[in-house]
């Protein structure tokens, strides 16, 4: 097969079926993987949760894993936040002419390994190439469904006051991981992805406790924009501790250098988990005790005052606001 | 004062009941912190705490965005600049706005990355916007060592380069004391301010961890009740008392004192910084002959007072109405640095509401 992807490999001739066949079907391997116009999946009755997310991150790969993981977590963990077990999934890629086909299976298998991981399988499939420039790379987009769990509800309107906030790790590191790896500021810090399958995390919480309010997964926006999105639907007040939320060293460091607030950055492996103070003590427990979840932390409260609105008390025990998510991550400049 | 001795920095600051103190902050990173750590919160009602002409973005005149803007229209010059600035009023528009007309404006992270962007550009003619003080200024000094060295002739800055000394002379009579900015007397050196106390210019170099900025503050506080000429390095991890002799070196080969406009301020004299004539070529200036320019500030915009503490953002007729972080007047709500920008994010109200 050639080195890298041509125009003919999105044509649908021989180059289209090599590229599946030799790529993408002998990563994907298993029974449900279809050959056909369509997946054919048999579902136990019940109720389903489906997402779907697009991928462009640039660059596609970066220290601890590459677009074709962050594809898989990015689904799985979102199906996850509803209580719902991952099942299957589908994937669209559209790659840029000239891409390298190493890269490409380097992306598929991690996409495989990540999915074998997460428990749920991918049923079908979709190749485009598009020519120079007109994509970044490879784009990637997956659509999962899920089993969600008898009896579970979460959602963002659920948060009440009394409730405990919960991350299940250290924060931004996803987003600063890919500011460092763009290169643009000349800054090089021990930092990878926190990018991770949170199925696991998520049924050993519901496990755990059958009253949990509020799973979300912090992505684009961080922390800070979910609890700001849990405020607004929840109408309620959400107070943290500053000193409480985990962050690694590094990322402080370089959020520091370049004035930005580790909330805001975005994660790929962490939920914010809002659950009623009494239970918050067994969830962090059976968290620490998870693979990716072992930095859970209680950071802060639901409170009544102050609907729609983050307070946080700072390392010096004076209270202000989590300035509003919004504008444009601009560096500091003295 | 011995039983201050005893007292926890916070205890000091919360506990003082002396005579009304105004105390001036003049680094955006030290507004900025005092913002998120939330000091204003814990200070009793006779400290004020006042945000000085800190943030490069903020004290850059009007009549300098001008100027890049007619680089860049009439001129045909590529505008590299720090991102805060693009986004800054101009009498007429942004460089922003001047961008969306198509002109060409390139966000850059150093001097040098522009000068290395005009060389990777031959067939552009760039022109860097240098602004900042003393911690920024030696690196636009090294962009235009690099393009002399290195023979890179499309490349020119124009600058509005400042420096603090004869600021705090300006703004004597605007507050009791200063916070000096410990990142700019990180290159001035402890004794450029130490100097200043014989001339009834008082104040205390302040770090940036929360712990150094109340400990700063308790000390300015425990001085200015002991009411005698005071200075003090309360910085001493980083400023040592003679500075960066590297970086002040580095200036004074490629620079030289100059008035300089700030907003809010007006002219002070020896200020500012401008290449000396032996870099003329590398003068956007010169090179390109800029008729003088007057810029006209917006007249609801009340950053010059907010700059001098003579008003709070919030006494700013536009604030949070007109001018808000997405869509800025004055160049204070730009830079996250800015004071009305940081009160804006933290305001005490939207708590209270």
């Amino acid at each position: 097969m050639s080195k890298t992807v041509t125009l003919a490999h999105g044509a649908g001739g021989r180059q289209t079926s090599e590229l599946i066949h030799e790529v993408f079907a002998a990563h994907f391997a298993n029974p449900l993987f279809t050959a056909d116009d369509a997946a054919v999946l048999e579902v136990e009755a019940g109720r389903l949760a489906m997402s779907t997310d697009g991928f462009i991150v640039s660059p596609y790969e970066f220290p601890g894993g590459n677009v074709g993981k962050l594809s898989i977590c990015g689904t799985v963990n979102d199906l996850s936040c509803m209580g719902a077990e991952p099942l299957y999934l589908t994937c669209a890629f559209v790659i840029e002419e000239g891409f390298p086909m190493d890269k490409l299976e380097e992306i598929a298998a991690a996409m495989e390994k990540t999915a074998a991981e997460a428990g749920v399988r991918i049923v079908a499939g979709d190749t485009k190439v598009a020519g120079k420039g007109q994509v970044d790379g490879v784009f990637i987009t997956t659509t999962g469904i899920g089993r969600i769990r008898e009896g579970v509800r979460t959602g963002g309107a659920l948060a009440k006051p009394g409730d405990a906030v919960i991350v299940t790790g250290d924060v931004g590191r996803h987003g600063c991981t890919i500011l460092l790896a763009r290169n643009e500021y000349g800054i090089e810090a021990d930092v990878d992805s926190d990018c991770a399958p949170l199925w696991g995390a998520v049924d050993s919480v519901l496990t755990a406790s059958e009253d949990v309010h509020v799973i979300r997964d912090a992505t684009r926006g961080g922390v800070g924009t979910v609890l700001y999105e849990i405020a607004e639907q929840s109408n309620v007040g959400v107070r943290i501790d500053a000193e409480a939320v985990p962050v690694d060293g590094a990322v402080k460091g370089v959020c520091g250098m370049l004035g930005l607030e580790p909330l805001y950055l975005a994660c790929e492996g962490r939920l914010v988990i809002i659950a009623p103070a009494q239970e918050a003590e067994k969830i962090v427990e059976v968290l620490k005790k998870g693979k990716y979840t072992a930095g859970a932390a209680v950071i802060g409260e639901i409170t009544e005052e102050m609907p729609g609105k983050v307070v946080m008390t700072t390392e010096i025990g004076a209270e202000t606001l989590l300035p509003q998510p919004g504008g444009e991550l601009l560096p500091r400049i003295c | 004062m011995e039983e201050n001795k005893k007292k926890t920095a916070r205890e000091i600051i919360s506990s003082y009941d002396g005579p009304k103190l105004r105390i001036m902050e003049v680094c955006g990173t030290h507004t900025h912190e005092i913002f998120r750590l939330g000091v204003r919160n814990i200070l009793p009602e006779n400290i004020e705490l006042i945000s000085g002409p800190g943030c490069p973005v903020c004290v850059t005149p009007v009549g300098f965005i001008d100027e890049a803007v007619y680089l860049a229209e009439k001129c045909g010059c590529t505008i590299t600049t720090f991102g805060d600035l693009i986004r800054v009023p101009g009498s007429e528009k942004s460089l922003a706005g001047a961008r969306s007309e198509g002109a060409k404006v390139v966000p850059v992270y150093t001097p040098t990355d522009a000068c290395r962007y005009a060389a990777d550009h031959p067939e552009e003619e760039v022109v860097f916007l240098a602004v900042g003080f003393e911690t920024t200024t030696p690196s636009a000094c090294m962009a235009v060592r690099m393009a002399a060295e290195q023979g890179i002739e499309n490349f020119s800055i124009l600058t509005a380069n400042k420096t603090m000394t004869n600021a705090y002379r300006a703004l004597k009579g605007s507050a009791d004391a200063f916070l000096y900015p410990g990142h700019v007397n990180a290159i001035t050196g402890a004794d450029s301010c130490a100097k200043l106390a014989d001339e009834g210019i008082y104040g205390v170099v302040a770090g940036f961890t929360a712990k150094e900025i109340l400990t700063a503050l308790a000390v300015t506080i425990v001085r200015l009740q002991e009411g005698k000429p005071f200075f003090v390095n309360c910085y001493p991890r980083v400023v040592t008392d003679e500075g960066s002799i590297p970086g002040q070196r580095m200036m004074q080969e490629v620079m030289e004192p100059c008035d300089s406009e700030w907003r809010g301020l007006g002219v002070i004299p020896q200020s500012g910084l401008r290449l000396r004539e032996e870099y003329a070529a590398y003068d956007a200036r010169k090179k390109y002959d800029l008729p003088e320019i007057k810029g006209r500030p917006n007249p609801a915009c009340r950053c010059g007072d907010v700059l001098q503490g003579k008003c709070t953002p919030a006494d700013c007729k536009v604030f949070g109405k007109g001018c808000t972080p997405l869509h800025p007047i004055g160049a204070c709500m730009v830079s996250n640095e800015g004071t009305c920008a940081a009160w804006y994010a933290y305001r005490k109200e939207s708590i209270d509401e």
